[in-house]
């Protein structure tokens, strides 16, 4: 295990979370891929802090981490809210399908 | 040693489970392939010496966020029809448009010259990150719980706007 093979996994999880989020029909999917991007971040955060920690601060990328962790909870919370509401308003919650903005 | 098996093992599992949530075609599925992979990725944390934040990326991601998305993939997604309910626009390309896209960022990170610094932290961190919290990081750990309050009566006002109308 190295710095290298960490940025890696997370390089690896941050491309399959991107392309879920370009390619992905269903609301729900798009979700999905945006916590494997917010994953990726903190992995990124969690390997820098320890492999590379600075100097008497050793666990400042786990705290980053822990603040990435729970924005994406309320990023997740909120997301989750209005794919709901689309579902009740529209029926569906294909993205591909949602083109009003006022319904 | 006995860490490096670990990480391989949980971050083999994270790349698998990551790539079944991606082209399952099955939403259900690929719900409960995330909830694996958040798990995966926990276990990843404590072999990086990140004992608390493993324990939070578990009760909050693979306990909360797994399941909410679950939940979610239940009831907006047609239930009796699951297959094809993750469908891709553009399914080759999609792979094509990944596989480049990693390979630039595999590229950057093999490129750069990283600065290591030999002293690894792997001492029990709760008691350090609390410190840090309340002294260090405290105007942010504030903000912090202010979002998820609003996060929180935001989502409540969106669902029950969507039910009044």
């Amino acid at each position: 295990m190295s710095l290298s093979l960490v940025l890696a996994i997370s390089a690896g999880l941050f491309a399959l979370g991107t392309m879920m989020f370009v390619v992905k029909k269903n609301l729900i999917a798009i979700l999905m891929g945006v916590e494997l991007l917010m994953n990726a971040a903190a992995l990124n955060f969690m390997g820098f802090s320890y492999y590379s920690p600075a100097k008497g601060h050793p666990l400042d990328g786990q705290v980053f981490a822990l603040f990435v962790i729970l924005i994406a909870a309320a990023e997740a919370v909120v997301a989750l809210g209005i794919a709901i509401a689309v579902y009740k308003e529209f029926g569906h919650v294909s993205a591909d399908k949602l083109s009003q903005l006022e319904g | 040693m006995t860490q490096s098996v670990f990480f391989a093992i949980f971050s083999g599992l994270t790349l698998v489970t990551a790539g079944i949530v991606a082209l399952n075609q099955n939403l259900i599925r690929a719900a409960f392939a995330l909830f694996f992979c958040l798990f995966a990725v926990a276990g990843v944390y404590v072999t990086l010496g990140g004992d608390f934040v493993a324990m939070v990326q578990l009760m909050v991601y693979a306990g909360g966020v797994a399941i909410l998305l679950t939940f979610g993939a239940m009831l907006t997604a047609d239930v009796s029809q699951p297959s094809g309910s993750n469908l891709n626009f553009q399914g080759v390309w999609a792979m094509i448009g990944g596989v480049s896209f990693f390979s630039v960022l595999y590229y950057v990170l093999e490129e750069t010259q990283w600065p290591l610094k030999g002293t690894n932290y792997l001492d029990p961190t709760t008691k350090e990150l609390g410190k840090l919290l309340l002294k260090d990081y405290l105007l942010p750990f504030e903000v912090i719980s202010f979002l998820l309050l609003i996060a929180m009566v935001g989502a409540v006002y969106l669902v029950l706007k969507g039910e009044q109308e």
